[in-house]
């Protein structure tokens, strides 16, 4: 196979093309086909490489053929190429991979040997208790000597000289000649990395050296000029020092490297690096010194050689961002410090150290922040950090005390004495449960708010929010790498540190971020399963199990209420048999019962001990484990008892499900009606429990403490939770002891667990499709389940946004005044409770639902883990939504309140209001003392003095203005075009040139009314002519009047007779008045369109004079002005001023034009518009401009241009060449007719 | 104190014209309230009308400062420009250079900005035209004027003079008794 290179495609060129152009020669297998472009994404360059299996023949021909072929618009220019770098690269990486297996063989095969050698007994080469010269059993070729050394028989190459080609060399001939050398020490060999000497010296350079200690690499020599490389060239094999007399003068620079480097080392380099360019630079080592130079340079040098070239320009609307220092990534345009500044010569601080300085950061400031990160994640709202740290806090606080308490408990041993210890959390709760179940939990409830204060409802939804979503797996797993450390350090103790427990909450957000990887509960078990761990964990879960059968150590309570219960299974009574004899030791039940309270820390320490697993460090675990063994043994199996025993519960409920279902062949039961059983049978269990004599009363409380520590804060929901996880889960308490704040999402995430650890046990007792359609029906139970509560989620919150945005509806309307009274606050408060009663009875049922869709999918950790999700938010919802929907009307009505509240008050308005304003303000916004604008005084007594003050304020106004205008005469123009703003209109210049039309302006509205009068005047015009055929009559009378007049003006009557007889001409028939006019003296239509031009001129200057206007349409309408000139001389009538002897007659005619011109848009008289169209009318008639070419072309036409004589010398001239053209071209016709006669 | 002449004014007006072109407008006609330039003991303060009144209540001779001095009259009757008017002028400033966090303290120590502590140049900057010093984190160092324009700029060599200095925040400190 061949690469090739095929560079000058074009653009247009396909992979397909060249497959098919190059298919010819031999098979394609790959078309990489680039396009280089230019920044502006403009390709300029396209090639490509092409592998493709071709013969050497084949590939000539290709060349030959293709090269430098012209194919769609680009010469073709063909090149064998290397290789793809890729499949070099994974050539390489497969023959490092042979070479790497190579060797292991040989070295498997030495393990075996050793093995082999092992198996018959041989250690380290030393046979113990054998014969000297014996064979090692099973292996011919090894002989026992002295000392019990196995030694190898060789077979010797002979020298060249002997006979014999090998020496066979037998060891058990010599097995007695072997000495020992050293008898005290074994013969272990020391790794050479230890073999290790003293060398003695001092502490200058070559001392270090032969010690080994080398200074740091420096990257690049100093080299001044083209010898001085040839020297270093020279000197690249030989020592360091003939380097550094080869560059004496270099020397400071260079200085013979000893330990330390002086600080300004790496300057010179900088110096030296700069230079290089210069000089060429050809051997690869010098390429490689000099990139690492400028490597080294880019971190060390300052950057001075660097900014000069990049100067800055900034534009002038360049934005200055004051303060951006605080901005890290600014970091070099800091100010410089004088610190920085002596210390800018040393090499800036490597940016390393700054990167490795966070993470250190976040290793020292703990899992906190990396917790919080990933707890905002999961979270829904702020405030759960609040939550969670609290819940934190109190656990760390409450922690130890337990933990303490623990320990002494643990190393006593006693029962009496722990139960003592232990109890003291719990003795409350047996009491209380004795009373009734309600109640009871609300009890707990308080005293474990007593216990922990900070908790309050949101914490706990929102912790439960955190965990919803939250895989308990993981936590484990989580948990256990932390822990690993600390049993590490605890191992030695029979019980886990506290700080395990502690610690354990600050891993539990990690957990909870690491659903991430794997939201669904099988995808984490497969995680879990790829690692080594897991295997450990299962197997430990399978060693616990059969210790357990061994041992016999079920749940004795539970079972007691499982009899209770009156379940009937074989199972169950087989576990019911051994609860009764478990029972029979109650001894040691007793004692699991009162470390019950302790649970989590047991907990904990079963996931230190699982962490350890995972970790892999076997040693510690095994340690641990040994001595752990009799603990756990109490403690695992007591967790798993509780586990179990909820198990067991689920189960039960299952069970009893299923045998209804099944039974009754009924497919789903009422929810509703199975959650309450499942409720009362909860509720039952436990008031069995208090029954179940003292063992088991203890172990009640143990569970319902936790319970009540779950539902820590007084708010129905949670109680109703907590009874159900009471009811269901005793080691969820653990966790919730942990954090108390949170209930239902760490009992969903235990009962996770629990689901992994039961799933063996309940595949015994039940068949597997059993279970399967139990799944199924639990599946679908479920997601009905979640569908309504989503509705009733949804229902609810709409209900609580209604209530809350009513709320703060009058708020925002009433309160002119932020109120920030407990009032409304309580009223919030009360609102909100409502509310989340009402959600809780219209979730409860859901609840249970899920709850009991949850215990029956045991298997389907997927469903159950979305439940626990589902539950979490059921329980959240009530308090979330309210906080979130609540949050939002707030902020709604804070909107329209900010929207509002800059604005100024009508009381406020004005300075009156203003002074009310201040009133107020000195009383605060108490609605008590407000003020009103009663408490105003009268304002007249102040504006007096306000009115003295005022000439001051004149004073400052007119220096003001003063100012304004000295500023004026400072800047010079451009100040006046600002001040002259006022005088806008009057003066405005317009450069014509750089005038264009703008339809969106409406001062250019002028331009377009010309063209739509031009296309009015094509119907306009017959009408016109028709009048104007009209209208000769009556013009002619006025004509005399006018006459007269122009005789006075131009005073030559003969003008005035030509006009006149034009006049009526032009009417009636236009284009022989062009005629006439051309034939008739253009002089004259000269001189009076002069004086018109002269007059227009003098209007125009009078404009300047007075307004300056200069305007683009200025001149049209100015030679409007004359043109409407010429026509009103007949429309008007009888003007009563002598208009021709005025010469400002004109201009106020072209004024009243612009006028009318600017008017036109807006309703002028019809009158003036008929004028106006009647002008282009006249326009199009009137043929002769003021700078009209016929004027002037006209008259020379009746001239000769040239003399007579001129003329007819040109035609001589012309004559003469004529004749000649015609002379030659007579010969050559003539040769023609020869030539062709020849022929 | 007294207000300026029109005169003083106007010396006054080209040099600050210098640094913020017609932004002076926005000085002198202040949407906030009345502001004005008031001469005292040759230096030109630069206050509210409120100030005014309140200092008025003050004599002349026992008065040391009101308001923000924007600078003096030399003997010769020209305009200097203290580093105190810096806060009104910087904001409005047209061309701006921003000097190097290297050279910054030579600047702030009274020297001219050389072309090797120069980070960045408004473009378009005439020769001798006002300039406001500012840090490469925008930080208003001080007054100078530029001594070669922005394409100058870019050629030199790293030794010259681009800036001169004119004034610098340093002189808070330099010269303490003497700014007022």
């Amino acid at each position: 196979m061949r690469r090739l290179y095929v560079g000058g495609l074009s653009h247009t060129v396909t992979q397909k093309d060249l497959k098919d152009r190059f298919g010819k020669f031999g098979e394609v297998e790959d078309v990489e086909l680039r396009t280089r472009t230019d920044e502006e994404g403009v390709p300029y360059k396209t090639f490509s490489y092409i592998n493709i299996n071709i013969s050497d023949a084949d590939l000539k021909k290709c060349l030959t053929v293709l090269n430098k072929s012209k194919w769609k618009g680009g010469t073709l220019q063909i090149e064998t190429a290397k290789e793809s770098f890729l499949d070099r690269l994974a050539e390489e990486r497969e023959a490092a991979e042979e070479q790497r297996q190579q060797p292991r063989v040989v070295e498997d095969k030495r393990q075996k040997m050793l093995d082999s050698l092992s198996k018959a007994g041989v250690e380290n080469f030393t046979m113990k208790a054998a014969v000297p010269g014996t064979e090692v059993p099973g292996h011919k070729d090894w002989v026992v000597s002295k000392f019990g050394r196995v030694l190898p028989v060789l077979q010797l190459q002979g020298q060249k000289g002997s006979k014999a080609r090998t020496l066979k060399y037998d060891p058990s001939k010599y097995s007695h000649n072997i000495r020992r050398l050293d008898r005290t020490a074994e013969d272990q060999p020391t790794p050479v990395t230890q073999l290790t000497w003293e060398v003695q010296g001092g502490d200058d350079d070559i001392s270090k050296k032969r010690r080994g200690e080398f200074p740091p690499f420096e990257p690049s020599r100093p080299k001044k000029s083209r010898t001085d490389k040839v020297n270093s060239h020279n000197a690249v094999g030989q020592t360091r020092l003939k380097q550094s007399v080869n560059s004496v003068n270099h020397r400071e620079i260079y200085p013979l490297t000893n330990g330390y480097e002086p600080p300004t080392n790496h300057r010179p380099a900088q110096r030296k690096e700069v230079r290089y360019p210069g000089s060429d630079v050809d051997s690869d080592e010098e390429i490689r010194r000099m990139v690492a130079a400028q490597d080294s340079s880019r971190f060390t040098l300052g950057r001075k050689e660097e900014d000069e070239d990049n100067l800055e320009v900034v534009g002038l609307d360049y934005l200055v961002r004051a303060g951006r220092k605080d901005d890290e990534g600014e970091n070099d345009y800091d100010s410089a410090d004088t610190d920085e500044l002596l210390a800018s010569k040393k090499p800036p601080l490597t940016s390393t150290q700054e990167r490795l300085t966070p993470p250190t950061e976040n290793h020292l400031s703990g899992n906190d922040t990396d917790r919080r990160k990933k707890k905002k994640k999961t979270r829904t709202a702020g405030e759960e950090e609040e939550s969670s740290a609290k819940a934190e806090d109190q656990l760390t606080s409450r922690k130890p005390s337990s933990e303490q308490q623990r320990e002494d408990s643990g190393k006593k041993s006693s029962q009496g004495q722990s139960e003592k210890i232990v109890v003291i959390p719990v003795v409350e709760a047996p009491h209380s449960e004795s009373d009734s179940d309600e109640d009871e939990e609300e009890e707990e409830d308080e005293d474990e708010e007593e216990l922990d204060l900070a908790n309050d409802s949101d914490s706990d939804s929102d912790y439960d929010a955190m965990f919803a979503n939250v895989t308990h797996l993981e936590i484990s797993l989580a948990d256990l790498q932390r822990i690993a450390e600390e049993s590490e350090q605890t191992s030695e103790t029979t019980t886990p540190s506290i700080p395990g427990s502690s610690s354990e909450q600050e891993h539990k957000p990690k957990s909870a971020s690491a659903p991430k990887k794997g939201t669904t509960p099988e995808e984490i078990l497969a995680s879990i399963m790829a690692e080594d761990s897991s295997e450990d964990e299962q197997t430990m879960r399978k060693k616990k199990k059969k210790r357990k059968a061994a041992m016999s150590m079920p749940l004795p309570a539970f079972q007691g209420t499982k009899t209770l219960n009156k379940e009937s299974e074989l199972e169950d009574s087989q576990r019911r048999h051994e609860g009764e004899e478990e029972g029979g030791e109650e001894v040691k039940k007793q004692k699991l019962d009162s470390e019950a309270p302790q649970l989590n820390l047991h907990e904990t320490d079963s996931k230190t001990t699982r962490m350890t697993r995972e970790a892999g460090r076997e040693t510690t675990e095994s340690s641990e484990e040994e001595e752990e063994e009799e603990e756990e043994g109490k403690t695992e199996e007591e967790q798993e008892d509780e586990e179990e025993e909820e198990k067991e519960d689920k189960k039960e409920v299952v069970k009893d499900k299923d045998a209804q279902g099944v039974g009754n062949t009924e497919k789903t039961e009422p929810d509703s009606s199975s959650s309450s059983d499942e409720d009362d049978d909860e509720e039952e269990e436990e008031g069995e429990v208090t029954k179940t004599g003292p063992s088991v009363l203890t172990k009640a409380a143990a569970k319902a403490s936790p319970s009540s520590s779950t539902s820590s804060s007084g708010e129905d929901e949670d109680k109703l939770v907590s009874a159900k996880v009471a009811a269901k889960a005793a080691p969820p308490p653990a966790h919730q002891s942990e954090s108390s704040s949170s209930s239902s999402s760490s009992s969903s995430s235990e009962e996770e667990e629990e689901e992994e650890r039961p799933a063996p046990l309940h595949r015994v007792p039940l068949g597997a499709k059993e279970e399967e359609e139990r799944q199924r029906e639990a599946n679908m139970r479920r997601l009905a389940a979640v569908q309504q509560r989503q509705k009733e989620t949804e229902e609810h919150k709409k209900l609580i946004q209604g209530a809350l945005a009513n709320l703060d509806g009058p708020a925002a309307g009433g309160g002119k005044h932020i109120v920030f009274g407990s009032d409304d606050d309580d009223d919030d408060d009360e609102e909100e409770k409502q509310q989340v009663t009402l959600g809780v009875t219209a979730s409860k049922k859901t609840l249970f639902q899920d709850s009991q869709s949850e215990e029956e999918a045991t298997d389907d950790e997927a469903a159950a883990n979305k439940e626990g999700g589902e539950k979490g938010k059921v329980h959240l919802k009530p308090s979330v939504s309210q906080l979130f929907s609540g949050s939002e009307d707030e902020e709604d009505g804070d909107e329209e309140e900010d929207s509002s509240r800059f604005d100024i008050r009508p009381q406020f308005e004005g300075r009156a209001g203003q002074k009310l304003m201040e009133l107020q303000s000195r009383f605060g916004t108490d609605e008590r003392f407000r003020m009103d604008s009663r408490f105003l005084e009268d304002d007249n007594k102040e504006e007096e003095p306000e009115k003295k003050t005022s000439v001051d304020d004149e004073a400052l106004e007119e220096e003001r203005k003063k100012n304004l205008s000295i500023l004026q005469s400072v800047l010079g123009s451009s100040q006046q075009t600002s001040s002259s703003k006022t005088s806008v209109k009057a003066k405005t210049f317009r450069d014509v040139s750089a005038l264009h039309y703008d339809p969106s302006k409406e001062e250019h509205a002028a331009f377009e009314t010309k063209t739509e009068e031009t296309k009015e005047s094509k119907a306009a015009r017959r009408r016109k002519r028709e009048e104007a055929q009209k209208l000769p009559e009556v013009s002619k009378e006025i004509y005399y009047d006018v006459s007269g007049d122009l005789k006075a003006v131009f005073g030559a009557s003969k003008d005035e007779v030509t006009e006149e007889e034009e006049k009526p001409n032009w009417d009636q028939e236009e284009e022989e008045e062009e005629e006439e006019e051309e034939e008739g003296d253009p002089k004259n239509e000269q001189s009076t369109l002069l004086s018109s031009l002269l007059s227009a001129d003098q209007s125009a200057e009078k404009d300047e004079s007075s307004g300056f206007k200069f305007s683009f349409f200025g001149d049209e309408t100015e030679t409007e002005s004359k043109q409407t000139e010429e026509y009103k001389v007949e429309s008007i009538q009888a003007p009563k001023v002598s208009w021709q002897q005025d010469p400002r007659f004109h201009d106020s005619s072209s004024e009243e034009d612009e006028e009318e011109q600017e008017e036109d848009e807006t309703q002028s008289s019809i009158t003036a518009k008929t004028a106006e169209e009647e002008t282009p009318s006249n326009n199009h008639r009137f043929f002769f401009f003021l700078e009209d070419s016929r004027l002037t072309e006209g008259p020379r036409l009746f001239c000769r241009p040239a003399h007579l004589e001129e003329q007819r010398e040109q035609w001589e001239e012309r004559r003469t060449a004529l004749r000649q053209e015609y002379r030659k071209k007579h010969k050559d016709a003539r040769k023609k007719v020869k030539s062709s006669q020849k022929s | 104190m007294r207000p300026l002449t029109e005169e003083e004014t106007k010396t006054m007006f080209e040099k600050l014209s210098k640094y913020i072109g017609e932004n002076i407008k926005l000085l002198v006609d202040r949407p906030d309230g009345t502001y004005c330039f008031r001469l005292q003991n040759d230096r030109v303060y630069y206050m509210s009308e409120k100030i005014l009144k309140l200092a008025t209540n003050i004599s002349r001779d026992k008065l040391v400062s009101v308001g923000t001095c924007f600078g003096k009259f030399t003997k010769t009757n020209k305009f200097r420009l203290h580093i105190t008017a810096l806060d009104f002028l910087a904001p409005y400033a047209k061309f701006k250079v921003w000097v190097k966090p290297g050279a910054e303290q030579s600047f702030l120590y009274g020297n001219h900005v050389l072309k090797s502590g120069l980070g960045r140049i408004t473009e378009n900057t005439q020769q001798y035209q006002g300039v406001v010093v500012y840090s490469m984190a925008d930080v208003p160092l001080g007054f100078g004027v530029a001594a070669k324009n922005t394409q100058e700029c870019r050629r030199v060599d790293p030794m010259s003079i681009v800036v001169f200095h004119q004034a610098d925040v340093g002189e808070f400190i330099r010269n303490e008794d003497t700014l007022t």
